[in-house]
């Protein structure tokens, strides 16, 4: 400010230059490619448009009450789809509905469709395991089996095919994508328990992808980490888009901004009279565009911390 | 969620307001310097001069005040959609407040250095309209700002035209009358023309950055320009 005070009496001329600097800033980026270029080429940066998986105008009841009402969108492979919204909106309820993990609640019920790659996985001929095995899931709380490291990453393979004979090359693999491997790799034997939360939670990623999932669903994985943890499971979330389509169910609205590539936004709507609560999709878009300028003011007031 | 997140995140929409009020009065000071400079060219009055340049510090000090004060809010909030528009868009239009009070202070050491300006009757009568018409658009940008009214920017553009043409004027006059004023002074009185064309374009620049605090978009099309 005050160095150019010192200079006033050269404004007008100081201008001029400036903008032979900027024709001359053209010039040179005309002749090398542009950064935006760059990272366009970089493998894996394009965007999928394949849909992995459709939601229908699902709506997931048990008993009685909708828990999620009437959700439409499509999920992208090689995408992160982060479903973002208040305790209660059925967000967490909607990722379990996308696995048929929701079976094992016998009071709960799907309506409308989900459609995996166009089919039904609700259609009474699909096997619900077979479901299981192609869209994996990873939990809020790391939940190794209490067995061995090796065997907690043995488990989806051996459990497919008994007679598996490449178990060792397939649980490396798995711990190598969950970015696990050097920290286990001499202790294989050891209980999964004896390892801290972040690794334990690598680890359940680890047997999440040892059954050569397509999709990987992942509710609130890191709420019970810490910052360190947390930032080595969202690097690894960016590793693991290579390979895998990701659907993360979150609390941390600044984790959904920072890895995802497109978020979905659940209100819940309270019925007094009844006591129900049931939730609705607000909006599904870019993350960028969630984060920067959404559509609708439920969801500005809710990433802005404006509810209450 | 957290107990008390209300209260931090109403201290969070408080602090907002504060950097809000504090860039208009910040604004509003540019703004009064713009209006001194005016009259101590028009008027020959040195001690409106000396004022604007000592009103400068002040000016200085503010704006890197709510600078640094956007820059801790958006560390600690980590703002998003309305309220990162709004922070960003913010730290832009300080700068174009603060632009146009280096420009204001530029004529004014002008004036200093000349001891006053003996104006041909013709070339007052011009500066007299270009400094209301920079001035008049500066309090408008102001106040699109103020009131975060997005359908300034278009308005302005418009407007902004009518103050180049009279500094297209003012160029020509000098032109013919060079001769009789000196060489000096018409140097010195083009770099007012320009001076003023600037504030205006600040102006216009503050009403685009209310557009995109409020639309998410830059109306004119492009970002503004670099001023």
């Amino acid at each position: 400010m005050n160095d150019r005070d010192a200079s006033s009496a050269n404004e007008a001329p100081a201008e001029e230059s400036r903008v032979l600097d900027e024709s001359a800033v053209r010039e040179a980026k005309k002749a090398s490619p542009s950064l935006v270029t760059l990272r366009a080429q970089e493998p894996g940066r394009e965007r999928d448009t394949e849909v992995v998986l459709t939601l229908d105008d699902v709506t997931c009841y048990y008993g009685a009450f909708a828990a999620v009402s009437g959700v439409s969108f499509d999920i992208a492979k090689h995408d992160i789809t982060a479903l973002i919204g208040p305790s209660g909106c059925g967000k967490s309820t909607l990722l379990r509905t996308l696995n048929r993990m929701n079976d094992l609640i016998p009071t709960a019920r799907v309506v409308g469709r989900v459609l995996y790659h166009g089919e039904d996985i609700y259609d009474p001929e699909v096997d619900p395991v077979e479901v299981r095995r192609r869209i994996g899931m990873v939990f809020q709380k790391p939940n190794p089996f209490p067995k061995s490291i090796y065997d907690n990453v043995a488990f989806g393979p051996r459990l497919n095919n008994p007679k598996a004979k490449d178990l060792d090359d397939i649980v490396e693999q798995s711990l190598r994508r969950a970015a696990l491997w050097d920290e286990v790799k001499d202790k294989l034997g050891e209980s999964g328990y004896a390892l801290s939360g972040g690794q334990q939670q690598r680890l359940c990623i680890a047997r999440a992808i040892a059954t050569e999932p397509d999709v990987v669903l992942m509710d609130e994985p890191c709420s019970a980490l810490d910052p360190i943890a947390t930032l080595r499971i969202e690097e690894l979330m960016f590793e693991l888009k290579k390979d895998y389509t990701i659907i993360i169910v979150t609390h941390n609205m600044q984790q959904a901004a920072r890895v995802s590539d497109r978020t979905a936004f659940f209100t819940v709507d309270v019925d007094d009279a009844l006591g129900a609560r049931t939730g609705r999709l607000v909006e599904f878009d870019d993350t960028g565009k969630i984060f920067t300028r959404p559509t609708h003011k439920a969801t500005e007031d809710y990433i802005t911390g404006r509810f209450g | 969620m957290h107990p008390d997140h209300d209260e931090t995140r109403s201290r969070f929409s408080e602090s907002l307001e504060a950097v809000h009020r504090g860039t208009l009065e910040l604004g509003a000071l540019v703004l009064e310097n713009t209006r001194r400079t005016a009259e101590a060219m028009l008027e020959n009055r040195l001690d409106l001069a000396h004022q604007v340049v000592e009103a400068d510090t002040e000016i200085d000090k503010r704006y890197a005040g709510l600078e640094r004060r956007v820059f801790e809010i958006m560390a600690r909030q980590q703002p998003v959609a309305g309220d990162l528009r709004f922070l960003v868009a913010v730290t832009r239009i300080l700068y174009e407040i603060e632009r146009s009070g280096d420009l204001a202070v530029n004529a004014a050491k002008g004036i200093i250095r000349r001891d006053g300006y003996a104006l041909p009757p013709d070339i007052h009568a011009l500066i007299a309209r270009l400094t209301r018409g920079a001035t008049a658009l500066f309090a408008r940008g102001l106040d699109a700002f103020g009131d975060l009214d997005p359908s300034q920017a278009t308005v302005l553009d418009r407007d902004d035209d009518e103050v180049d043409d009279l500094v297209g004027d003012l160029y020509s006059a000098i032109a013919k009358s060079s001769d009789v004023m000196g060489f000096d002074l018409a140097v010195e009185l083009s770099r007012v023309g320009r001076y003023m064309e600037r504030i205006a374009d600040h102006a216009v620049n503050i009403a685009e950055h209310v557009a995109f605090i409020v639309t998410g978009s830059f109306p004119l099309g492009e970002e503004p320009e670099g001023s």
